[in-house]
């Protein structure tokens, strides 16, 4: 008997907090109920309001933004892209997957200082499995056995989501001169990524990869054009679905950081 | 009177059990139908011998009866929708869908070896289910989030749950235009706009 005027009573409390956390969840759902029954045909913009509603990305340098789109675009359309082609046919795509990894590889100080710092440890020891196999078995990065054999996965971090991880907001958008879209968050962390980095022209205490600023460049520019000829039309495609191209990058990539921070 | 209690104790605790099955089911069964859905398309990508065109074309028929593209284009406008005379929502709507259709298949038409696996399932509140699915290829995994609707009543050529947005990489499709048309009618009009899909597709 106990028992059931306990269950009773539980099924009444959970009752109660379920429709006090409902209403907690959704204010406006009478309201939405309402003008729903207002208008049936609006209706369906109503009922998926909540989940649409779109934060709007500080933007108040918009019109510099625009006008790098347009430079960044021109540059893709008229330099990087037919030397990326040229360069496509040239060399097998074997041997661009071992540029690209290769790179990958040397990034590997960034990728782990940064999961380290987001205490994300148990990527961090993957990340160094991977680089320890990949150096050694893979020959100085140039193949990927860590994955193909040992499914180890790379883990990319940077300083940006780890600032984002800590809470630091993206402040506002910024278009970069070749580089694309960023924000003034992500833009200052490229610093600290690239004492990390190997590839680099500052007078550094330990072994880099570039000296100067001309191999600088050299070896950036190799990496790009390299990256963009194993992945020509994934800028195209998305290119085509924008009305204005400016705001739909820069949405694109707000929104893939932040999911990149969440994870 | 226990006997009275332990009858709606009885009564109550089927009702929810039965209830909780009926969602498990649904989601099965949409599972099911999501995956044998997935497996049709890359069947018609991987077809070879079809011409470009008629493969687009095949894609687009498997596509279009999970989709509900209308819904899509009405909430890319959000409020600005119910400014819009009926026959410029009739022909939004219709341009909007013809873009989705071209951007999709146009993306599919990528696809190569690589398969689709749903590594989770959300169920928000009741009519609404995510799948959280990776498109797994040889050199990576794709997080891609299929999110599903079951409108009040069933249409006739279209399957009883629809989606209605796709995150890829955690970009929404639907967020994404959202912004980019609430940003162009600040400046613009809707004639421009509907222009401007116009001379997109």
């Amino acid at each position: 008997m106990r028992f059931i005027y306990l269950t009773i009573c539980l099924s009444i409390i959970l009752n109660f907090a379920g429709c006090s956390s409902k209403n907690i969840e959704k204010p406006s759902e009478a309201a939405l109920y309402e003008a729903k029954e207002n208008n049936a045909v609006n209706g369906d913009v109503e009922e998926f309001s909540d989940e649409f509603k779109t934060e709007e990305v500080y933007d108040p340098f918009s019109g510099y933004n625009r006008f790098m789109t347009g430079f960044n675009d021109g540059a893709y359309e008229y330099v990087l892209k037919p030397v990326s082609k040229g360069y496509k046919t040239v060399l097998h795509v074997e041997i661009r997957e071992s540029v690209r990894n290769f790179f990958n590889n040397l990034y590997f100080p960034m990728r782990f200082a940064n999961n380290i710092l987001q205490g994300k440890l148990s990527y961090a020891s993957e990340e160094g499995a991977r680089f320890v196999l990949n150096t050694t078995v893979g020959i100085a990065g140039l193949f990927d056995p860590a994955k193909s054999c040992f499914e180890l996965q790379a883990h990319e971090e940077d300083f940006g989501q780890t600032l984002g991880f800590y809470g630091v907001g993206s402040g506002p958008h910024i278009v970069l001169p070749l580089l694309g879209p960023s924000n003034l968050r992500d833009m200052i962390s490229l610093y600290p990524d690239s004492l990390l980095s190997p590839i680099d022209y500052n007078e550094r205490r330990y072994w880099t990869l570039t000296d100067t600023l001309a191999e600088y460049l050299e070896a950036k520019s190799l990496e790009n054009i390299n990256y963009m000829s194993l992945n020509m039309d994934r800028y195209e495609k998305m290119r085509k679905d924008a009305v204005d191209l400016y705001p739909y990058l820069r949405d694109v990539y707000e929104q893939y950081r932040n999911k990149q921070i969440k994870e | 009177m226990k006997k009275v209690y332990k009858n709606v104790m009885l009564m109550l605790f089927f009702i929810m059990a039965f209830g909780q099955n009926l969602a498990a089911n649904e989601q099965v069964e949409l599972k099911k139908h999501f995956l044998k859905k997935i497996d049709e398309v890359i069947l018609v990508v991987e077809d070879k011998k079809l011409s470009k065109d008629s493969r687009n074309g095949n894609i687009i028929k498997c596509l279009t009866p999970m989709f509900d593209f209308e819904l899509m284009a009405k909430l890319s406008l959000g409020n600005k929708w119910k400014e819009l005379s009926k026959e410029n929502q009739d022909k939004f709507v219709a341009l909007y869908v013809e873009r989705m259709k071209q951007s999709y298949s146009s993306k599919i038409d990528a696809y190569k070896d690589e398969k689709v696996e749903v590594k989770k399932i959300d169920q928000s509140q009741e009519g609404r289910i995510a799948f959280v699915t990776d498109l797994v290829s040889k050199e990576q995994k794709l997080e891609i989030v299929y999110k599903f609707h079951k409108p009040k009543e069933k249409r006739n050529d279209k399957d009883s749950w629809l989606i209605y947005d796709v995150e890829i990489l955690g970009v929404s499709i639907l967020k994404t235009d959202i912004a980019q048309f609430k940003e162009f009618l600040q400046t613009k009009s809707i004639t421009e706009l509907i222009d401007a899909l116009s001379k997109q597709s």
